[in-house]
Parts: C-alpha cells; sequence; structure tokens
C-alpha cells in the first residue's frame, strides 16, 4: 500500500467517523464504532505515514498497546 | 574445504536495526501517546462521575470543525510523507515544497482550533467552568502546542533538507497527526 492509498483510506475512515457522530447513533454500539475508526486510522498512520509496516515485529507491538488503549477508553466511557 | 565462519552474536541484526528512522523519536513518539493517552484516560474517568454534565458542555465544542481538522492533519502527513520520498530520492525543491504544504495545513489547524477557543470565550467558557472544558482545554491546547513546535520542526528540516533530518521532522509530525486521531473521538464525539 503506497502513502497516497493510505491518505484516501485515512479520509474514507474520518468521513466514516463524522457520519458516525452525524447519524444519532448512541450507545455502546457507538462507542465502540467510533474507537474502531480511531484504532484503524492510527494502525494506517503507524504503519503507512511512520513506516512500521516493513518492521512487523514493531508493528505487532504497537498493534497492542493500541488495542489496550482503545479497550480502556471503551470499558471508560461505557461506565458514563 | 573451508568450515563456515560462525556467526557471532554481535554480528547478528538486532530486532532495534528493523524500527524505521530514528530510535529517540520512537521513544518520544511513546512518551507522548503515555502523556495523551493518560490523559483522554482521566478525562474518560472524569465523565463517569458526570456525563450529563459531560454531554452538554460538548455541545459547545465545534465538531464539524474538529471533524475537517482530522481531514487537514492527516492531509499534512500525506504530505509530510511524500516529503520523505522526495528526501530520498535527492529532490530538495519538492520536498521543500511538500514541507510547506504540509506546514500550511498545519496554520489551518491552528486557525480552526482557535475560532474555536474564541468562541468558547465569547461564550463566557473557560478554563474551570466544567471539568469538561478543564481536560478538553488541557488536552487540546497541549496538542496545539505539539503542532506549532511541528510547524518549526518541518521548517527547519526543510532547510537542512537532509534525507535523516526531514525523515525525523516527518515522524514528529506524524505523531501530532495520531495524537489527534485518539483524542477527536474521546473529546469531541463520545
Amino acid at each position: 500500500m503506497t502513502v497516497t492509498t493510505a491518505w484516501a483510506l485515512l479520509i474514507a475512515l474520518s468521513a466514516a467517523s463524522t457520519l458516525l457522530a452525524a447519524s444519532g447513533l448512541q450507545g455502546a454500539a457507538f462507542t465502540v464504532a467510533v474507537l474502531v475508526l480511531a484504532g484503524w486510522k492510527s494502525r494506517l498512520i503507524l504503519g503507512r505515514y511512520l513506516g512500521l509496516a516493513v518492521a512487523p515485529v514493531w508493528q505487532r507491538g504497537f498493534d497492542w498497546i493500541l488495542a489496550l488503549v482503545l479497550i480502556l477508553f471503551a470499558v471508560l466511557a461505557l461506565a458514563a | 574445504m573451508t568450515a563456515p565462519t560462525p556467526t557471532r552474536p554481535q554480528d547478528q541484526p538486532s530486532v532495534l536495526d528493523s524500527l524505521p528512522g530514528e530510535l529517540m523519536m520512537w521513544v518520544l513518539i511513546l512518551s507522548e501517546l503515555a502523556v495523551f493517552g493518560a490523559g483522554l484516560a482521566a478525562f474518560l474517568a472524569v465523565r463517569i462521575t458526570d456525563p450529563a454534565g459531560f454531554a452538554e458542555a460538548q455541545t459547545h465544542l465545534h465538531r464539524t470543525g474538529a471533524g475537517i481538522n482530522t481531514v487537514v492533519l492527516v492531509t499534512s502527513g500525506w504530505l509530510a510523507a511524500l516529503a520523505v520520498q522526495a528526501a530520498e530520492a535527492g529532490r530538495k525543491v519538492r520536498l521543500r515544497g511538500l514541507l510547506a504544504l504540509a506546514s500550511a495545513l498545519g496554520v489551518v489547524f491552528l486557525v480552526l482550533k482557535g475560532s474555536e477557543y474564541a468562541d468558547l470565550a465569547r461564550a463566557g467558557i473557560g478554563f474551570e467552568t466544567h471539568a469538561f472544558f478543564t481536560f478538553s482545554y488541557l488536552l487540546t491546547g497541549f496538542h496545539a502546542a505539539h503542532v506549532i513546535a511541528g510547524i518549526l520542526l518541518l521548517g527547519l528540516v526543510g532547510a537542512l533538507a537532509t534525507p535523516r533530518a526531514v525523515e525525523t521532522g516527518a515522524a514528529f509530525w506524524h505523531m501530532v497527526d495520531l495524537v489527534w486521531v485518539l483524542l477527536f473521538p474521546v473529546v469531541y464525539l463520545l
């Protein structure tokens, strides 16, 4: 995947976040969907912009960190 | 026939060698992620004590402007990534043009952010109006400070125009982008 393809995907995912917010969807489904989109965008930035895609060991490490952070966010958001 | 020379451990590539770019930049990226991650987790933890107050306070933010700012920053990051490729190809004029455009989008981000702060101030909303605003001002203000630092850094590495400098400057800019991608949904959408 080129950085230009990654950028196009990031724009599409950002549009999806905005549409999701405008849809009026609420609750757990909204929270999880928004955070999944954020995780996907973060992974693209790490992998394609910062070049971790060529270092699979490091990409996996960052995937784990990202997943744990987003799960923590989801748990705290859903507890409110 | 000669026996194969045994490979010494110090000759084998370390896992750190596979990490793209400067090691210290990755240490900085991880540190910043930890700081902003802790701040966002604290924001969500305090929200548990007053979900209605946080929801009401959130309506005063510029959600559309923040969405546009996401597009602005990821596009700016794309231009910085293209500048790294131009630097590796030895195309200095192109890399400087791309970094100038990336910086200009950074300024656009700050203008949109500034208009949100100005509207909040006009509405009499300050740092101590509600816990939501204490956190949102701290988190977005600290992020905006990184955007300003990133713009200055892009200008510096554009002047140096070496592949290593441009890669390091772009990595900082991508970190700013990455933090915003995590901050935006937590502060503006949830």
